[in-house]
């Protein structure tokens, strides 16, 4: 009892504090820092469409909690960092819906001024092709309106600059010549995305490592050569299952830089070859090892940026290639799960008849629950209306296409521009291949520029396309449309105090065949899908940036999605949200 | 200048690459999976007067534009009997799915007519063709018995002295041949055993194991459509080195005594209307008596007794047997190895 008080009591000096601007505690070898976060959310039915007596009219939930993390550097090459995560459900009594675990911990530091290691928690990111955790569907273009969602998103899922969250040892060093090259940087990780586990009561699974490298040449000013490796692996003797995956993939790329007064460009060929196999070990009468379900693919791609030095302007086009066969667990793992046992957080079931309900652009955007943070060796299922063309992101497989990228900022208006046209390397059940098209732009309007107001008023607005299709005859054919709609209006009333209005739609229209996939990524079948749905969320709030590390929001939400010509039964909620996020 | 030669560079790649596109696909047929179902070459037999008995074949052939359910049934116009094959493709092939004219369901095929269907699961198509059949095939086997000339040489018959027993052979509603061997009748006193027939056997060349080794018989049971109750078949086996019947005072066979090596299985209950086709595997039989070393050999088997035995009504437990006569006939015993008779291809 007296255990619980004081950690009750050490729980509400933590929380108390976050009102106040914490000031770093430093001295010459610890320091703090962290992040505090107020959250509350009320979600309510709205059925004026459809009658549900059964689900709760209005639910409402929330949490303080802290990370603080701390830094104790023993020496001045090395650092201890843990980061402790406090956290105090609402509702809870006396310290019952309290929680305290180590969120990361990791040391740090310089071996002999010249060798740079990590050891534990470590955020990994190689190429788009070896190493990178894609942005999720329907990320790109958002506005300051879903920022607090998104921000919680990325950070309870350990998302930062597209590096996956790993654990293990990192290291690297660089080396610089006076001649026939500049500089040479290696680059090495090893790490257990998985441990073993127990499957059955005797039975267990197999560590899965992960390992790789890199080597970066700046051969002179303007040419550099990269090579990457990445091996994805089970070791069998680690568990009781005796079949382990290989998934070596091997990169290598050249980039060649030219500038003038105004202007860069750079172009970089990029190619490498992924193989996967699966190895059956420890066979019965001590046979041979064997390999199974042996694929091998390569990619390549032809990538070239024009950028003006003031980055007013960027402009990047190119070709990719990638083999249907291809497989890189470290780029083509999604961030977004949507397996059929990964239902919404928010009334997973609806209506009177209590049926699951289906995933929305809303839960999308607020859900943490269906984000991934673990690396597949198979390709993980998407869903077409919201990602169709690219769903693994460049390393897609089976694709081959011209993109065109464009940047534009200047003091009224900036925008962004992302256009593509992709085709299927072979078909999927019928030698027709899909045609993809791409198409989503972004413009924002500084209003308090154009009308030289003092306080910021501007509108946002995105268009995302992506148009699917296959002709061929009635039965295999591919028709498949979906377009996400953005608005939003940000004007500042008083210094630092926002009003926000935000509409998103998405509108998707057509039919596609979903792959199912058995135990080895081979396609077993497809699934004749047919869509004709809108999704909407409409928001209205105020936003208060206290100063660049902490703001206060509250927002209502009103969402919810409507079939048309399906059996399914619409559905519609509204929620209120506070957030009060502390960067310490 | 630098800008044509990276659009060149980057058309002369495309371009490159344009041509690794493949023209075959990945993952099932979309055709075949949600296609109209169509038959895109009839039903072909590759032989439409086949000699089984010369080790000739029937072989089929169709083809369909997607992977579907088949089954072919070929029926006896004179004999009744029915084989099915079946399948799930998108052709049959002549050379994989062939008949050797054996049978999926009692009596054999004989020198007839037969009719051949190929029929698809949820499709309403049916392509029939029909053959006749030159010889009839000829399975491996030891015979026991089929009472063809009467009950086999040495056997011994015993029957209580009750009502409508039925111990002998018969020739009206034989499974195979044109005889059966009946054995049924109704007790009028508190006994289970109506009758048992027992048969000497040499079995010394045999080789197979016990789990290879199966005794496959035609029991027919139903009397205008009427079963008695807890009617069954008890199947004796001996491997006693005793005389097969020595002392002539008993009623049965001498190697079936408690003290002799004998095994046991039980058809129990026979509660079915008409003939059935049973086989057994030697191992599945029960050591009724400990006379021996209670390992069970095929090559030492000497005799067999076949038992008709119901619950009787006298006791009480089975009153509606007083008014109903068992049945539990029997044709064409055989052993065979290493599989039934019936998967005999």
């Amino acid at each position: 009892m007296k255990n619980s008080r004081t950690k009750i009591l050490f729980v509400y000096l933590l929380i108390g504090g976050q009102y106040f601007q914490l000031m770093a505690q430093q001295n010459d070898k610890v320091w703090f820092d962290g992040f505090s976060r107020s959250f509350f959310a009320r979600d309510a039915i709205n059925d004026k469409i459809l009658p549900d007596s059964v689900s709760a009219r209005n639910a409402s939930d929330g949490y303080n909690l802290l990370d603080l993390n701390t830094h104790v550097n023993p020496s001045k090459n090395l650092e201890i960092f843990s980061q402790i995560r406090i956290k105090n459900q609402f509702g809870s009594f006396f310290g019952s819906g309290t929680s305290i675990d180590v969120r990361q911990l990791r040391a740090k530091g310089v071996i002999n001024n010249k060798i740079r290691f990590s050891l534990g928690d470590i955020f990994l990111k190689q190429t788009r092709f070896t190493l990178f955790n894609y942005d999720e569907d329907l990320s790109g273009y958002e506005n300051n309106m879903f920022k607090p969602y998104r921000d919680i998103l990325h950070y309870e899922n350990f998302y930062r600059e597209n590096r996956w969250r790993m654990q293990g040892l990192q290291t690297d060093f660089s080396f610089k010549f006076d001649r026939y090259i500049r500089t040479l940087e290696f680059d090495a990780f090893i790490t257990r995305p998985r441990g073993s586990s127990p499957l059955s009561f005797n039975t267990s699974s197999s560590d899965l490592l992960l390992s790789g490298g890199t080597m970066v040449s700046q051969l002179n000013k303007s040419l550099t050569v990269e090579s990457h490796y990445i091996n994805f692996f089970e070791i069998p003797s680690s568990g009781t299952t005796n079949i382990s995956i290989r998934n070596p993939v091997y990169h290598i790329g050249i980039r060649k830089y030219y500038t003038n007064k105004k202007s860069i460009f750079e172009s970089k060929i990029e190619t490498g070859f992924s193989e996967r196999y699966w190895l059956h070990s420890e066979r019965e009468n001590n046979a041979a090892d064997s390999i199974s379900n042996f694929t091998q693919g390569m990619f390549l791609e032809f990538k070239n940026d024009f950028m003006r030095k003031d980055s007013s302007l960027e402009v990047t086009f190119g070709y990719r290639y990638v083999d249907p066969n291809f497989r890189s667990a470290g780029a083509q793992t999604r961030r977004l799960n949507f397996e059929a046992s990964n239902s919404p957080t928010i009334y997973p079931y609806y209506s009177n008849a209590q049926i699951i309900r289906p995933i929305s652009v809303f839960d999308l955007l607020s859900d943490e629950n269906l984000y991934n943070q673990d690396l597949h060796g198979n390709l993980m299922i998407f869903n077409p209306i919201y990602s169709n063309v690219l769903p693994y992101g460049d390393a897609t497989p089976n694709r081959h296409g011209f993109y065109l990228k464009s940047r534009f900022k200047q003091k009224v208006i900036n925008g962004k521009l992302n256009t593509g046209a992709f085709q299927e390397v072979i078909g999927q059940g019928t030698a027709e291949k899909r045609n993809f098209t791409l198409l989503k732009a972004v413009v924002k309007l500084n209003m308090h520029e154009l009308f030289k107001l003092k306080k910021e008023a501007s509108i946002f607005l995105a268009s995302e396309n992506e148009y699917t299709r296959r002709t061929t005859d009635a039965i295999s054919s591919v028709n498949l449309y979906s377009h996400q709609l953005t608005a939003f209006g940000n004007l500042e009333l008083v210094d630092k105090l926002f009003i926000q209005f935000s509409f998103k739609q998405l509108y998707a229209k057509g039919n596609e065949f979903l792959n199912q996939r058995a135990d080895y990524g081979v396609i077993n079948n497809f699934i004749l899908t047919n869509y004709n749905l809108n999704d909407h969320i409409i928001s209205g709030g105020i936003l208060y940036n206290i100063n660049k590390n902490v703001y206060a929001n509250v927002q209502y939400n009103w969402w919810g999605k409507t079939f048309n010509d399906s059996s399914n039964s619409n559905f519609n909620y509204n929620r209120l949200l506070f957030i009060l996020s502390v960067k310490l | 200048m630098m800008f044509k030669k990276t659009i060149l560079i980057l058309f002369i790649v495309a371009g490159c690459f344009y041509t690794c596109t493949k023209d075959e696909f990945e993952g099932p047929s979309i055709e075949a999976l949600y296609g109209e179902f169509k038959i895109l070459d009839s039903l072909k037999l590759t032989n439409s007067n086949p000699n089984f008995s010369l080790e000739e074949n029937v072989g089929f052939y169709c083809k369909f534009n997607k992977d579907v359910n088949w089954k072919i049934t070929i029926r006896g116009n004179t004999s009744n009997s029915i084989k099915e094959l079946s399948g799930f493709s998108n052709t049959i092939d002549s050379t994989t799915i062939t008949w050797t004219g054996n049978t999926s369901e009692m009596p054999f095929f004989l020198k007839e007519k037969c009719e051949i269907e190929l029929t698809f699961d949820n499709e309403k198509d049916t392509l029939v063709d029909s053959l006749t059949i030159a010889g009839t095939k000829i399975y491996d086997g030891i015979l026991v018995a089929d009472f063809e000339n009467g009950t086999p040489e040495n056997s011994i018959v015993f029957k209580q002295s009750s009502m409508n027993m039925t111990f002998e052979t018969a020739s009206d509603n034989p499974l195979v041949g044109d005889n059966y061997f009946k054995m049924g009748g109704r007790m009028g006193w508190n006994e289970w055993l109506l009758g048992q027939i027992d048969i000497p056997l040499n079995l010394s060349d045999v080789s197979s194991t016990p789990e290879n080794f199966y005794l496959n018989l035609g029991i027919l049971s139903g009397v205008n459509g009427e079963l008695a109750s807890d009617q069954y078949i008890n199947i004796l086996i001996s491997e006693s080195n005793s005389p097969f019947n020595g002392d002539l005072t008993n009623n049965g066979a001498d190697v079936f005594k408690d003290t002799m090596e004998v095994y046991k299985y039980q058809i129990r209950p026979v509660d079915w209307i008409g003939w059935q086709y049973i086989a057994v595997s030697y191992d599945e039989f029960e050591v009724k008596s400990a006379g021996g070393d209670n390992i069970r050999n095929p090559k030492n088997i000497k005799a067999i007794r076949i038992q008709c035995q119901s619950c009787p009504s006298a006791s009480g437990n089975c009153p509606s047997n007083a008014s109903i006569d068992v049945r539990t006939d029997i044709d064409y015993v055989i052993f065979t190895e290493n599989e039934k008779l019936l998967d005999q291809e």
